[in-house]
């Protein structure tokens, strides 16, 4: 490591989250989604470009792009695209391809990357082409492959539904290191009735009643995962994990430049070694923390448009589709909850001898491995902290402070979808958790919290033990704990959201370039029903 | 919406409130709680696990905040106190390798013997022996000095201080039948309830003398308007200096400004812990694994964290946390990431509270700037015990009970992150109220005769190396070369009892308490309750010979909705840091069937029995992963230990 690097590690090592209080407070909060492009006939192209990392540097890359606007965008909130959504020629990860489960897909790809870099190609696992090698193409040793400058035609059938991966099936090793990757999302052709009709079970249609009253809109690419009524979801992610090796992209620059130079040989070729192999890179989407919770299509990422900075509400059941893209296994590690895993690589787990039942197991470390696509299913609620997360006081003035929880069959406040403790567990309704609070907040609970001098916060603290800003501001009024140093990306007045850290547990992969904090982490919100989440933002 | 009229009510609030602010150290451990309620007055009801007979909430109520209705109040208090710090451990080739990390605070003869530091409150509530005659006082130098065999030892809260007792001189004292008023020359500092020895008086209002030892009066009322200090007299509030209590006999004299009267609360622990304590124990004490804990389901767990500072790091004012890791539903607020919550400093205690998640097998770690304090150390192991522990009779009707509360409930219907339905097959195995599980399987599939937490670890000694030399770690460059299970390479993993290290104070020191034999008599099984925590890469975990059956993964029964048990066998497993697996090891070849409560045959083995038994003698755990077999430069050892199949 140079000495340069070394002073700048410990620098931000010491003065952690400066760097991501800088970047946050530039952008403002910003959620996820899953966004792509819809075909069923897509015209990509693969070209080169420079890629942004937190640490300043800009990295060569390949990627996957759009060699002319494709048919359409989607998720279509409120019947419109996302802002500035877009597809260039050149990104990180490749468009996320959006089809129908049944659909004819046709991928025509240009190859427009250096003449240097040979052949390149995609490889769908988990489809069967259904055309020979066409145009341009020349057969390579996994599949067709397109020339430099030549357009090749894949075709395809979506015959089932799910969350899969493509990337370069031509010498792969520096291909996918180099960026050639991206998703296909097949959704279901019969979304079941149950799910159509909305969650929860127990009051269907109530989510999207909560969503109205609060004027929020619907982000989801469907309304189940699958052909199943065990897949239905309220809103979705997509995490695409990778890592890079600087030395690999910098060698492989160095020698497209010197093949293009004046006097360079005929047939002049890479030969990149990409072994031993040390990433210093570890990305989420493409992009490392803080970089990916700024919003989707951000003007200063133009070749890596998906973010991850999930966001949701207690009780909603959220669908994560967790891609690993590079070369080493990464264990993603979601605090707050487990995950059921309902599919490997589209092909949903069940049980062998009801297949009404999900057999995957349920995870709390959601191990990404190469090539392989999963889905699993999170939500959050609450149920057992014993002590009521909303703060409510049965002895308080407030109106706020005293609403009812009226429990479901399965113990939730889901009959209230206007109101802010809607999904509320209701067993630990009025709980107080304070022996001796200092504001409107139950007491003659089992704990007294240290003196504020005494601890520090960060940027994602709301401010007080309790969920939502009205909870919170009763608790410890609109600035929250002092010394509110931190809050800056969870107001306690306008989010206050309980902030869960989903990262990589092999957790020298959480730094960018050997600074901490940094690669593949980013913080998940669950916020109180009177947050208004808006992923296009 | 307006958060105004909010303020303004809080502002108001602010004048009267008194938050109990000011303790750097303090330790939280009552002995009753909402959930645990205790009517009696030995404050000993929540110190132990009642058998479980039914669910605390049977049926949907108007209001929790009265404690249970309707149902039995299950599980206990149980507390714990660790320190963040530093320490050093021995390495597998000699090296003592430097490290940022935890070590005990309570329960410490529990920990130097291999077990957890939970205690209950009776034990947690102990004050600390600061009295060198005492039974339970420590020897100097504890803990690296032990007691003397034979003598008692102390299992509580290090540096648990008795409040000093007030002291408050006597104005008047009167009788009105067997009311005493007691007027002070001062506000009255106790409360309803405390116990106030009155001495100096005169008889009858002095404390009653039994067996030479003053048995103190108990106040029955505070803020008693008296004709001496009132607002007439310029005493704002004047009633606050007087207090009643009941006397034994009624017709005492009127005594007025008594020569040497005082009246003294008797002193009592409020969880006040001494600095002095808990920096000579817990400084450059550290461990690896950090101290174990384990809870019951149903139990209310307090775990204070007291951050001593890092001695040999003086330049770092670093905070440390507690993040329980794999806990469902947890709080952003006890979660222990710093960004998203609060983290101690030094100098200072944080307390967590939660109630006892899903039985099964989870860790913790320090959340701060994970890549370095988890590859430094900061790393232990936690399990929760399941309630079938606790339950008498059928095991499937047990499991069926537990479907009685909402919170225990397992739906397959409405719940898509429950992992234990009912199972498909009624086995009729039955517990006695002895037997231990793993999971609350209701099929007794998970249940062992001994049980082995094994931590799977690695350090980078340049990292370490580094970190102690005050400058910046690199993390892409990042190497371990130590590959450890439970702290230990091999062949200190085969040694019996705690391991000392000696520090920079050329002290020994208990650095690392857990040994990895696996000890298991011929016949028996055991349960390998593995969490892996290493920072850099996956590790393989083989066993040669026996096989693996692996029941659990993340701490959830491996069970799918349809209640089939989707257990597997294998001779090794993979996990990569943040992951935890449970693993039975059957030294049983043949079992007979299992015998339903009733006495009738049912489905499938008996865990519990054993027809033939194994061969006995000594089998291996060792890692695959050939090039952690090595401590360093030593190309022998690493990431293995000994299966001792013992004759029985």
């Amino acid at each position: 490591m140079s000495a340069t690097t070394t002073k700048q590690a410990i620098a931000t090592n010491r003065l952690l989250p400066l760097a991501a209080i800088a970047a946050l407070m530039s952008i403002g909060a910003a959620q996820a989604a899953a966004p792509g492009i819809t075909g069923p006939t897509f015209n990509l192209v693969a070209t080169p470009a420079y890629i942004s990392q937190p640490d300043g540097q800009t990295v060569y890359s390949w990627g996957y792009g759009c060699s002319a606007a494709p048919s359409g965008f989607a998720p279509m909130p409120k019947g419109a695209n996302l802002p500035n959504a877009s597809c260039s020629s050149m990104q990180i990860p490749g468009p996320t391809l959006i089809v129908t489960e049944g659909q004819t897909v046709t991928v025509n790809l240009t190859n427009k990357l250096p003449n240097a870099a040979g052949n390149t190609s995609i490889l769908f696992p988990g489809f069967t082409l259904t055309n020979p090698c066409n145009g341009a193409g020349v057969q390579g040793l996994l599949t067709c492959e397109a020339p430099p400058n030549g357009t090749i035609t894949y075709t395809f059938v979506a015959s089932s539904p799910g969350t899969r991966a493509y990337y370069s099936g031509t010498q792969g090793d520096l291909q996918v290191e180099m960026g050639l990757y991206g998703a296909i999302i097949v959704l279901p052709n019969n979304v079941p009735a149950v799910c159509t009709a909305g969650l929860p079970v127990t009051a269907p249609g109530n989510n999207a009643a909560a969503q109205t009253n609060w004027g929020e809109s619907d982000f989801r690419l469907a309304a189940s995962a699958y052909d199943h009524p065990k897949t239905c979801y309220d809103r979705e992610y997509l995490f695409q994990f990778s890592e890079m090796d600087p030395n690999v992209h910098s060698q492989a620059l160095a020698q497209v430049t010197a093949c293009s130079a004046p006097g360079a040989p005929n047939g002049c070729h890479l030969n990149v070694p990409t072994e031993p192999y040390h990433p210093a890179y570890f990305m989420i989407n493409g992009r490392s923390m803080p970089d990916d919770m700024d919003p989707n299509y951000a003007m200063q990422y133009p070749h890596q448009p998906y973010n991850g900075n999930p966001h949701m509400h207690p009780g909603e059941l959220t669908l994560l589709r967790i891609i690993g893209q590079g070369r080493w296994q990464h264990p993603f590690h979601e605090h707050g909850n487990h995950v059921r895993i309902l599919a490997r690589d589209g092909n949903l787990i069940l049980s062998q001898t009801d297949n009404s039942s999900l057999a995957g197991p349920l995870l709390f470390t959601t191990t990404t491995t190469p090539g392989l696509a999963m889905d699993g299913i999170f939500y959050w609620t609450g149920k057992g902290l014993n002590w009521d997360a909303y703060g409510h006081n049965p002895k308080s003035g407030d109106g706020l402070a005293k609403l009812p929880c009226t429990p479901d069959a399965n113990g939730y406040n889901t009959g209230a979808p206007t109101a802010v403790n809607f999904w509320e567990w209701c067993q630990d309704h009025n709980k107080p958790m304070q022996a001796a609070p200092f504001g409107d907040v139950p007491a003659g609970g089992p704990v007294t919290l240290p003196d504020p001098n005494l601890f520090a916060n960060g940027p994602w603290y709301g401010g007080s033990p309790y969920l939502g800003p009205d909870a919170t501001v009763r608790a410890v009024g609109p600035t929250g704990t002092t010394p509110p140093s931190g809050t800056i990306a969870n107001s306690p007045t306008g989010e206050a959201g309980f902030a869960f850290m989903w990262h990589s547990h092999n957790e020298r992969e959480i730094t960018t370039n050997n600074i901490f904090p940094g690669g593949m982490l980013m913080m998940m919100l669950v916020d109180s029903r009177e947050f208004v989440i808006d992923e296009s933002n | 919406m307006t958060y105004t009229r909010c303020w303004i009510f809080l502002g108001i609030l602010s004048a009267f409130a008194a938050p109990a602010f000011g303790q750097s150290f303090r330790v939280q451990c009552p002995t009753s709680t909402i959930t645990h309620p205790d009517t009696t007055p030995t404050q000993l009801v929540n110190s132990s696990e009642p058998a479980y007979t039914k669910p605390t909430y049977p049926a949907s109520s108007t209001d929790y905040t009265t404690g249970n209705t309707g149902g039995a109040v299950n599980g206990a208090i149980k507390c714990q106190q660790i320190s963040g710090g530093d320490g050093y451990a021995s390495m597998g080739d000699g090296t003592q390798t430097y490290m940022f990390s935890f070590g005990p605070l309570s329960g410490l003869p529990d920990i130097a013997a291999g077990g957890p530091g939970t205690v209950a409150p009776t034990t947690f509530n102990t004050p600390y022996p600061v009295n060198a005659s005492a039974s339970n006082a420590l020897p100097p130098g504890y803990p690296d000095v032990m007691p003397a065999t034979g003598a008692v030892d102390y299992h509580g809260a290090i540096g648990l201080a008795n409040e000093t007792p007030h002291i408050e001189t006597v104005y008047d004292a009167s009788e009105s039948g067997q009311l005493v008023t007691i007027v002070l020359n001062t506000v009255v500092p106790f409360a309803v309830g405390d116990q106030v020895i009155i001495s100096g008086v005169g008889p009858g209002y002095d404390s009653r003398i039994v067996s030479n030892a003053a048995v103190p009066w108990t106040v029955t009322k505070v803020g008693v308007p008296n004709p001496f200090f009132n607002v007439a007299q310029g005493t704002p509030n004047g009633a606050s200096y007087a207090f009643q209590y009941t006397a034994i006999a009624a017709g005492l004299a009127e005594v007025a400004q008594p020569a040497s009267g005082t009246a003294a609360d008797v002193s009592k622990v409020t969880g006040h812990v001494d600095a002095r304590q808990a920096m000579d124990v817990g400084v450059m004490n550290g461990n690896i694994p950090a101290p174990l804990m384990a809870i019951d389901e149903d139990d209310e767990f307090f775990l204070t964290l007291t951050n001593v500072g890092m001695i040999m790091r003086p330049d770092l004012f670093e905070q440390h946390t507690v993040h329980f890791h794999g806990y469902p539903n947890a709080s952003a607020f006890y979660d222990g990431v710093p960004d998203a919550s609060v983290a101690i400093n030094i100098g200072g205690s944080f307390t967590y509270y939660y109630l006892a998640p899903d039985a099964g097998t989870y860790f913790w770690h320090c959340h701060i700037t994970p890549p370095e304090h988890l590859q430094m150390g900061m790393v232990g192991q936690l399990y929760v015990r399941p309630r079938q522990n606790r339950w008498s009779g059928d095991l499937y009707t047990g499991l069926n009970t537990q479907q009685g509360d909402l919170r225990t409930a397992c739906s397959s219907a409405t719940d898509i992150l429950c992992s234990n339905p009912l199972p498909a097959v009624q086995t009729g195995a039955s517990n006695t109220g002895v037997l231990k599980y793993a999971y609350n399987d209701g099929d007794g599939s998970t249940y062992y005769d001994v049980e082995y937490p094994l931590q799977m670890h690695a350090f980078d000694p340049n990292f370490h190396f580094v970190g102690m030399t005050f400058n910046p770690e690199g993390f892409a460059d990042m190497k371990d070369k130590y590959f450890m299970l439970n702290g230990r390479s091999y062949p200190d993993t085969v040694t019996s009892g705690p391991l000392q290290t000696p520090s920079v104070d050329g002290v020994n020191h208990f650095s690392q308490p857990l040994p990895s034999i696996i000890s298991i008599p011929a016949g028996k099984r055991a349960l390998l309750r593995i969490s892996e925590l290493n920072v850099s890469e996956y590790h393989t975990l083989a066993s040669l010979g026996i096989p693996m059956q692996v029941i659990g993964y993340n701490a959830k029964l491996l069970r799918d909705q349809a209640g089939n048990n989707l257990y597997y066998t294998t001779n090794s497993i993979t996990l990569g840091g943040g992951e935890s697996l449970d693993v039975i090891l059957d030294t049983c070849a043949v079992r007979p069937t299992v015998t339903t409560s009733t006495g009738t045959p049912g489905t499938g083995p008996d865990y519990t029995k054993c027809t033939t038994a194994i061969t006995a003698g000594t089998y291996y755990l060792y890692t695959p992963n050939l090039d952690h077999l090595s401590n360093d430069a030593e190309n022998f050892g690493g990431q293995m230990t000994e299966v001792r199949v013992t004759p029985n």
